[in-house]
């Protein structure tokens, strides 16, 4: 666990350093891509991570067509409820 | 406006094809590759869909992920108005797609990215465009700086 005074991974207090050596708005640049790469990489885990989770109910293969019905009928009982008048 | 400066919200079917990697419409994992460069709102019906066929664990990673951006995510929680729901079922649209128009009408989104060919078909002048993910990237591709 980190605590204060602890010592940093070289690697890390280097790229710390270089990071606070950039102007304001390299560093909101730096940060804002930071947040897509961050953003694009969960994106493919979580894509990987419900396939595994369809593949082990055997829902992987299903085709695009019965998706889409599948789909249509759940917004159908969605709406339904949260709109009952 | 573009498809890459104003709010646009991706159906239901995109997010989960998208995920899934559905080969037959790659267009839609494409699309979600290239989100960090969208201004995305997901509405309440939307997200409640979304909830119905993720499990807990994947819902909480997608809205972790969802606030990593909040300058181009936006959630929004609000129920659709009765009066606009009303308004396009009597244009024909069936409960859920007129909650999804109704959504999109109250937001003032200008752009819904969806691979239901049907939906809203049957509604002339809407107050914003349907695209397919393959034409949404079409028009990402003519517009990318």
């Amino acid at each position: 666990m980190l605590s204060i005074g602890a010592e940093m991974d070289p690697r890390v207090e280097k790229l710390a350093a270089e990071i606070a050596s950039l102007g304001e708005k390299e560093q909101r640049a730096l940060l804002e891509q930071l947040a897509e790469v961050t953003f694009r990489h969960g994106l493919i885990e979580l894509s990987q991570s419900y396939l595994k989770r369809l593949q082990q109910q055997g829902e992987h293969n299903q085709a695009a067509k019965k998706v889409l019905g599948k789909l249509k009928q759940i917004r159908e009982e969605i709406a339904a409820r949260e709109y009952p008048g | 406006m573009s498809i890459l400066d104003e709010w646009i919200v991706l159906d239901t079917n995109i997010w989960i094809f998208g995920l899934r990697r559905v080969s037959d419409i790659p267009a839609c994992a494409q699309l979600l590759g290239l989100l960090d460069r969208l201004y995305v709102v997901l509405p309440r019906q939307i997200l409640q869909e979304l909830q119905a066929n993720f499990s807990e664990e994947e819902v909480r990673t997608l809205f972790r992920l969802l606030s990593g951006l909040p300058h181009r995510m936006k959630i929004n929680w609000e129920k659709a108005k009765q009066e606009n729901i009303e308004k396009y079922q009597r244009l024909g649209c069936k409960l859920g797609d007129a909650v999804i128009a109704a959504h999109l009408e109250e937001l003032g989104i200008k752009i819904l990215i969806s691979e239901n060919r049907d939906f809203l078909s049957e509604v002339k002048e809407l107050p914003f465009r349907r695209l397919s993910a393959a034409q949404a990237l079409t028009e990402l591709e003519q517009t990318a700086p």
